[in-house]
């Protein structure tokens, strides 16, 4: 079995604009389309461009729009495409620097920007390592919007992201609330800000269509839209004088 | 160096997630409409008799009736979206277990149908 696969190409050094390109690829049940860009690129075309590592969907590397749809390659088989046919573009709303690989630069920004780590004012300056101790039910709170892998697929989802790359987005707002939701964490005051303005949480309007594409279910939507609970409430303590 | 592509106007025409997340968003604009009528109703009643009755006769043509069944349609189908929304925006736990979906969502349901109980007895109970 063959399939017809077009690949957005783009190689700067040869053309100013992208352009398609189609290969024949041979597959069977078990071909993913990693695997088929490998096999492009070691036995077609070895100037392709992709990035990849893992193979399964942990390290988040393989990220394309396949039929439109932001994907792992790695996560989807050939054998699924045999009667649609096959279009991969790199990952939509980011700058294209070759081919399937897309610059990364303002994903990281964002996620720098979100303090994605914990804070603690009690563990700054102590000499001795306790363990920090979490009932389940504690973990159970935040473990959902801990399992992101910084894909970025949620981004090309974001219609919000596309139309303004200022948006802080849905995997760095997650991982914000992810940290605010952490019994350990007390850092919650310092990621209100960025949260609260006009980049944060609410230039999300809920088209959720970032969850449906989440390899790992973490539901970037929903941290996003409690997040604006969180932000509602920081307003009004805020305004009753509760917080200084 | 690097191109960057722009989202064209019809964005939204390429992916079926998008359309229904358009169609739930457009689902104001009826609304808008029927909210006018109410504002108008409001303002008529309190210039007297005649431009209420002139209201309601406005009220009673075809084209206003027709655009007010698509607005409450409408209503139904945003609140149908809304009532799914929720939960995962307002995750509520009792008792160290979070309260499912499902009955979330009921929940909801049953307030609707307790507001339309409320209104049919108020008009003509």
């Amino acid at each position: 079995m063959k399939l017809d696969i077009t690949i957005q190409r783009y190689l700067p050094e040869q053309a100013a604009e992208p352009f398609a390109q189609t290969y024949s690829v041979p597959y069977d049940a078990s071909t993913s389309v990693l695997d088929a860009l490998t096999y492009i690129k070691e036995e077609l075309d070895p100037t392709l461009s992709y990035r990849w590592s893992c193979r399964m969907a942990i390290c988040g590397s393989c990220g394309m729009m396949i039929n439109g749809k932001p994907i792992l390659g790695c996560n989807v088989f050939l054998r699924d495409y045999a009667k649609t046919g096959m279009l991969i573009e790199p990952l939509a709303h980011f700058p294209v620097e070759r081919d399937l690989i897309i610059d990364m630069e303002s994903f990281l920004t964002h996620l720098e920007a979100v303090k994605p780590y914990l804070i603690n004012k009690k563990a700054q300056g102590v000499q001795t390592f306790e363990p920090h101790v979490q009932t389940p039910q504690q973990l159970d709170k935040y473990q959902q919007f801990s399992n992101c892998i910084n894909c970025g697929l949620c981004y090309s989802a974001c219609p919000q992201f596309g139309l303004n790359p200022e948006f802080i987005g849905p995997a760095a707002l997650t991982l914000a609330h992810r940290y605010n939701l952490d019994s350990r964490d007390q850092g919650q005051a310092e990621r209100m800000p960025m949260i609260n303005s006009e980049e944060g949480a609410w230039s999300c309007t809920f088209v959720g269509y970032c969850s449906e594409v989440c390899p790992k279910q973490v539901d970037p939507a929903a941290a996003v839209n409690q997040s604006k609970v969180t932000s509602a409430t920081d307003l009004l303590l805020s305004l009753l004088g509760g917080r200084s | 160096m690097s191109y960057r592509p722009t989202l064209t106007r019809t964005w939204w025409l390429k992916n079926n997630a998008f359309k229904a997340y358009m169609l739930r968003e457009l689902t104001a604009l009826p609304l808008l409409f029927f909210l006018l009528c109410l504002a108008i109703g409001l303002y008529s009643l309190g210039q007297g008799e005649q431009q209420w009755q002139h209201w309601q006769t406005v009220m009673q043509n075809p084209l206003v009736l027709l655009i007010n069944a698509v607005a409450f349609a409408a209503s139904l189908f945003h609140a149908w979206t809304f009532f799914q929304l929720f939960p995962r925006v307002m995750p509520i736990r009792l008792g160290g277990t979070t309260v499912p979906a499902a009955a979330l969502v009921a929940g909801q349901w049953a307030g609707v149908v307790s507001v339309f109980a409320l209104v049919a007895w108020l008009f003509w109970g």
